[in-house]
């Protein structure tokens, strides 16, 4: 049985139970939706809110170098720290943060193997509705590594030419074209359907029944083997507004050990909604249901 | 306590007016719940039914509780429970994940015994039980859910119920109805020797739909114990569906009640037809259904058209229909999938 590429970005519940007290160590719950932080949270864990602290409020975008520095060290991290990040909705809001915390350069990150459902469900594991104590630090990022972000042009220029795993990473419907967005889904685009020669391996199919993730075997028979992604060549992984591409980027990348890979963050909001680009709809060549 | 209905704060039976069920004159609202000896009523489908003598239809109107839906059962299963291991008072609450039916009745319950009650609902649930949730002095918490469809794994509202119950335990406690084993015995216990005795054990089929699938395990323990060629055929609706408190199959790992071996057939039922065939109830037999009626209609209806194609049975057909909950509080939701129903309708 093969290990994790990367096992150390990867901490159980009960490693962190254990290091409650390490002042090395910052917990940082990320959540959509932070009425589930402010109800009760891991002792010591500070509160990032998806929506208005991970990205710009003003251009659709990724929080800047500035506002991440000063996000990241009003919450008492330095750039020496073991960042934790663990979160609603099966970790995909902090998998996205991962993303960024690595887009800008932090050395130390790692996830909650099951997130925040595992810990609730855990009986020996405390939650606290008590404010943490911070004491801010004049934290410094390095800028951004663009080699961790595809953008529209890049996603372009790969329908063009190929060469690049492109995995799409949304419901089977959504893939098709059935339906361009979750129903209830705020954020949608002008038309349903996946980027030509995207193959569909939906997010949940990288975790188990308890949220965990699935052992390495088991993903390299998921995404080399079933869904043909080639080790070889440079890999996109996309959603619909890049937080569920995020939980599947560092599978590919963390947990599989493939070099290159991209987040696409605009994701099909984006490119569902571009006038002229090319798509495609209905079932794909390759799918993992 | 001898008698469960009592009011644990101690208020005492009138004496002028004494209780009586023969006179239909009661000392609590809990009176009125569901047993073997006060079943909820039966009701055979008319011209609604095209196959009514080969396969008769029965509806059983769970609408008739008296918190006015099936789940008024699983509710005050769950709250006696809790109060048997004197988990409740009038400081610590009840905190539940729900999609409003079950809340619903557990609020009126609680209301009832004086326990303080939060519900943490999704989104999708219709305005008009959020808001019933606070007439009846729950406080509500509203979800964003269904950011994604997520086989197998919990809901937000559940992860936030539970978060309430863990990080405030002096405050609430949490009846998990998607996991709690009452919400099945409440079904073994009265819901399947009411529907055997009304039958007098003829009942032949069983239709009911997939929620928390309390209903489904429940009765097909109680039914099968007694009569193991009893069919049980539940609806569930397609993908992407908006009827409220119902679960595709997709939705179906959630309860960890289900199995799919509980039911002999599932019938997957366009959720369209919900609508239209609770409409149908209501022109053809004035029954007031609502949209989960309608899909287990639907189911009936597949069932018996096949059935009476076949060749005749060696016992009779006798279908029963377990009826949810009645029209009122989906009026927006028939609005919304029958647009024409709000045409005309000022001067």
């Amino acid at each position: 049985m093969s290990e994790y590429a990367h096992p150390e970005t990867l901490v159980t519940t009960d490693w962190v139970a254990e290091h409650l007290n390490d002042p090395k160590i910052k917990l940082i719950e990320v959540d959509v939706d932070t009425k589930a932080y402010d109800a009760g949270h891991i002792p010591g864990a500070v509160g990032f809110n998806w929506q208005t602290q991970l990205q710009d409020q003003t251009t659709r975008d990724i929080v800047s170098k500035d506002d991440f520095e000063a996000l990241v060290g009003g919450a008492g991290v330095s750039p020496g720290d073991t960042v934790v990040l663990y979160g609603d909705n099966h970790n995909w809001f902090a998998a996205y943060a991962f993303w960024l915390f690595k887009l800008y350069g932090h050395e130390d990150v790692r996830l909650i193997n099951g997130g925040r459902s595992k810990w609730l469900d855990e009986d020996d594991k405390e939650l606290t509705q008590e404010v943490s104590s911070v004491t801010p630090t004049a934290y410094t990022a390095k800028p951004a590594d663009l080699a961790l972000r595809a953008r529209l042009q890049d996603v372009l220029k790969i329908v063009e030419s190929g060469g690049v795993n492109l995995v799409d990473v949304r419901s089977p419907d959504e893939f098709t074209g059935k339906v361009i967005a979750p129903p209830g889904m705020t954020e949608t685009a002008q038309r349903g359907g996946h980027v030509p020669g995207a193959v569909s391996v939906p997010w949940a199919k990288a975790v188990a029944e308890d949220g965990t993730f699935k052992s390495a075997d088991e993903l390299r028979g998921l995404y080399l083997d079933a869904a043909g992604v080639a080790e070889a060549k440079p890999t996109v992984a996309y959603c619909r507004i890049g937080e569920r591409s995020s939980h599947t980027w560092f599978v590919l990348k963390y947990l599989l050990g493939i070099d290159n890979v991209r987040n696409y963050d605009g994701s099909w909001t984006e490119y569902g909604s571009v006038v002229g680009v090319p798509i495609e709809t209905g079932e794909p060549a390759r799918a993992v249901r | 306590m001898d008698y469960p209905h009592a009011d644990p704060f101690g208020a005492h039976p009138l004496e002028q007016c004494p209780v009586s069920s023969d006179r239909n004159v009661y000392d609590s609202v809990l009176d009125l719940l569901p047993s073997e000896d006060n079943p909820s009523p039966m009701v055979r489908l008319g011209r609604a039914n095209p196959w009514r003598e080969t396969f008769p239809l029965y509806a059983k109107l769970e609408w008739q509780n008296p918190f006015g839906s099936v789940k008024d059962r699983a509710a005050w299963a769950l709250l006696r429970k809790l109060e048997e291991a004197d988990e409740l008072s009038a400081d610590r609450g009840v905190v539940a994940p729900t999609s409003g039916s079950t809340g619903l009745r557990l609020a009126a319950i609680a209301a009832a015994r004086g326990y303080p009650m939060k519900s943490v609902v999704p989104n999708k649930v219709p305005l008009e039980k959020k808001v019933l949730l606070k007439m009846l002095g729950a406080e509500l918490e509203v979800v964003n859910d269904n950011l994604c469809p997520s086989p197998g794994m919990g809901e937000g509202s559940i992860g936030l119920a539970k978060t309430f119950a863990k990080a405030q335990r002096n405050k609430w406690v949490m009846p998990n109805q998607y996991e709690n084993e009452e919400n099945t015995l409440a079904h073994v216990r009265t819901t399947g020797p009411e529907l055997w005795r009304q039958t007098e054990g003829k009942v032949t089929h069983v239709f009911l739909r997939l929620g928390t699938c309390g209903t489904v395990s429940g009765l097909s323990r109680a039914l099968k114990e007694r009569n193991p060629e009893i069919k049980i055929v539940a609806a569930t609706p397609t993908e992407g569906h908006d009827v409220p408190g119902l679960r595709s199959r997709s939705e179906l790992g959630v309860s960890k009640l289900f199995d799919e071996r509980q039911a002999d057939e599932i019938i997957e039922i366009d959720h369209e037809l919900a609508y239209e065939r609770a409409l149908e109830l209501m022109r053809t037999e004035g029954l007031l259904a609502g949209p989960s009626s309608g899909l287990i209609f639907e189911a009936a209806r597949i069932v018996a058209e096949r059935q009476s194609a076949a060749e005749s049975p060696d016992v009779p057909y006798f279908g029963v229909m377990i009826f949810c909950d009645n029209a009122f509080k989906y009026v927006s939701s028939f609005i919304k999938h029958r647009p024409e129903l709000a045409e005309n309708t000022t001067a």
